[in-house]
């Protein structure tokens, strides 16, 4: 990334523009903190940052989840189809 | 910045009530220059005079001076028109202390005035000093009278380019350079070197050397003080000033070239300035921007896993896609959490099946619908309870709340299942009995479709198998089939989450179990 920005930085700034504002239109649609906030003018790096907490949250809900299942599979048979659907979903 | 007018002389009154007062040696009729308009010269009661030893004058003070005629209480019998006049000639009451004193505040003012420049930028301050330095020159004779030294103007100080000042300023050049070395940068003493060459050309008087010193230093100190507050336009302001006061062919000096340009021109350079300085400010800020705008994306970048990529747009759309399959990762780990308890009780006779089946639906739910999970539920679990036609109804209502509403949908799915269930032949027509109410249900996309597809995989599977348990997902019963109906299923899932992430295909993966 920082190579190419810097063969050609205003080539580069100029094609990212476009694609930039597109994916941050994408990723503010996601994140629901900013989509919450009915804000067009949201900055990019606004943008960019809420996703990066909310990223960071996700996977702070991934692991506790992850350890709530755990817990979960060892109450159950092993065997059963609950603790297959529960280490399937922890191996992800 | 207030310019007052004490005992005949003006007095700048500045915004730390410090006037400063500059018998101005030269006649000059400056009213007219608006120029600088922002200033606001007003004369105050008569103060004595002595107080402006105390007093620092700063340059736009002195700017607005300039330009302003002073005729309230104009305690001086000099005539107001001739602004100059009035604040060059010594006003008659005067005493000679405060001549001395107004000359020494002067000269340090003139002193400051060369040390300023350094701090600005630099179109304006080298032109300051040679006009100065002029204007000094030729009210130097005037100065005489007041170079005497005073008891104390130590604050005078700021530059006011008063012409007034000039004869003891141009004194004080010499010896501004030699107490330049405390403040003033190395262009200061530039400046006061090409001062010293027009001082010495200047018939200036000499007289009180002693107390400019003394002042200089003091004045200095405050000067510093205030440089950091002056901003260019008071340089400019006071390069007004000196031109105002100076003859328009006055040479201007080795960097003053525009110094005798009248209002407009400096009016014209300022702007410029200024504009270009809002343009360096601008991509200033525009690189700021940017900066940030980078560090966050490297940030964002190091949270995806397997991100390689150096493209901005692609490192993005990956960062797009990681967060979709994170979402649904979380979606379907909750309703897990949720369900799993819920499953056991009581339904291990005939809904292990059918558990997995949901376990399963839920997840080509979360492969396909994404942010939509509830959509192909209801099918899948109808499909899946069709050998079990009475599991199905039975699980219907008792099946747990799912965190996505999904119950409200499954219940009239297995009740309109029941009958099908039948025969099997009867599941493709439930399902397309189900296609409408299911597409009843927004958002109903491709996904659904998907879905549908694999439901039908699932009947075809279920068909040809006709065992009683013969759902996806692994059991201890009837394994070969279930194996071979999670292997077929797992094709379908694979097919149809074909255009998921690698996450969700992580995700579908499962059933193969």
């Amino acid at each position: 990334m920082s190579s190419q920005r810097s063969r050609q930085h205003s080539g580069s700034t100029r094609i990212s523009d476009d694609q930039i504002i597109e994916l941050v239109s994408k990723l503010r649609q996601l994140v629901p903190e900013i989509r919450n906030r009915r804000s067009d003018k949201v900055s990019a790096s606004k943008v960019l940052q809420e996703t990066c907490n909310y990223i960071r949250s996700l996977h702070r809900e991934v692991s506790d989840l992850s350890e709530r299942l755990a817990q979960l599979l060892t109450t159950i048979d092993a065997d059963s189809a609950e603790a297959g659907i529960i280490r399937s979903l922890l191996n992800q | 910045m207030e310019l007052l007018w004490q005992n005949g002389h003006v007095v700048m009154q500045s915004q730390n009530q410090r006037p400063f007062r500059k018998p101005p040696p030269q006649p000059n009729t400056n009213g007219g220059d608006g120029v600088i308009p922002d200033r606001e010269i007003r004369s105050s009661e008569p103060q004595n005079y002595a107080t402006n030893q105390h007093l620092f004058m700063q340059e736009d003070e002195m700017a607005s001076w300039l330009h302003y005629p002073i005729h309230e209480d104009p305690p001086s019998p000099f005539d107001h028109h001739d602004f100059c006049a009035d604040i060059f000639y010594p006003p008659p009451n005067a005493t000679a202390s405060q001549n001395n004193s107004a000359a020494a505040a002067k000269s340090s003012v003139r002193t400051e005035e060369l040390r300023p420049p350094p701090n600005r930028p630099p179109i304006p301050p080298p032109r300051r000093p040679p006009n100065r330095i002029h204007n000094f020159a030729h009210f130097s004779k005037h100065g005489n009278a007041s170079s005497s030294s005073k008891a104390a103007p130590p604050t005078v100080v700021d530059s006011c380019d008063t012409p007034a000042a000039a004869a003891e300023r141009a004194e004080a050049v010499p010896r501004a350079s030699a107490a330049a070395g405390l403040p003033a940068a190395a262009s200061g003493g530039r400046e006061m070197a090409t001062c010293d060459v027009t001082v010495t050309s200047s018939p200036g008087g000499s007289s009180g050397s002693a107390e400019p010193d003394q002042r200089e230093p003091v004045a200095d100190r405050k000067r510093k003080g205030r440089e950091a507050e002056e901003s260019e336009f008071q340089s400019e302001f006071m390069l007004y000033a000196a031109s105002v006061f100076l003859s328009p062919p006055l040479v201007s000096l080795q960097k003053d070239v525009d110094f005798e340009s009248p209002e407009a021109k400096k009016q014209v350079r300022s702007t410029s300035t200024k504009r270009s300085r809002a343009a360096e400010v601008h991509n200033l800020s525009e690189r700021r921007r940017r900066d940030r705008i980078n560090e966050k994306m490297k940030a964002l970048q190091e949270l995806i896993p397997r991100c390689n990529k150096s493209d901005k747009a692609s490192m993005l759309d990956e960062a797009i896609e990681y967060l979709k399959s994170l979402q649904l990762q979380v979606q379907m780990m909750s309703m897990g959490c949720g369900m799993l308890p819920m499953m056991f009780p009581g339904i291990q006779q005939y809904i292990p099946p059918m558990a997995m089946g949901v376990g399963m639906g839920m997840g080509m739910d979360m492969g396909m619908g994404m942010n939509r999970p509830v959509m192909a539920f209801p099918n899948m679990l109808a499909s899946s309870t069709l050998p079990a036609a009475s599991a199905a109804a039975h699980l219907g209502p008792r099946f747990p709340m799912p965190p996505f509403h999904m119950p409200h949908v499954p219940v009239p799915d297995s009740s309109r299942m029941q009958p099908a269930n039948q025969s099997d032949n009867n599941m493709l027509n439930s399902l397309g009995t189900l296609d409408p109410d299911q597409s009843c249900i927004p958002n109903i996309t491709d996904p659904y479709q998907q879905y549908l597809g694999l439901q039908q995989a699932q009947l075809q599977l279920m068909q040809a198998m006709n065992q009683p348990n013969d759902s996806k997902p692994s059991t201890s019963r009837g394994q070969e089939n279930q194996e071979k109906h999670q292997s077929e299923l797992t094709i379908q899932m694979v097919r149809i989450a074909d255009s998921s992430t690698p996450h969700i295909m992580g995700i579908v993966s499962f059933s193969g179990i």
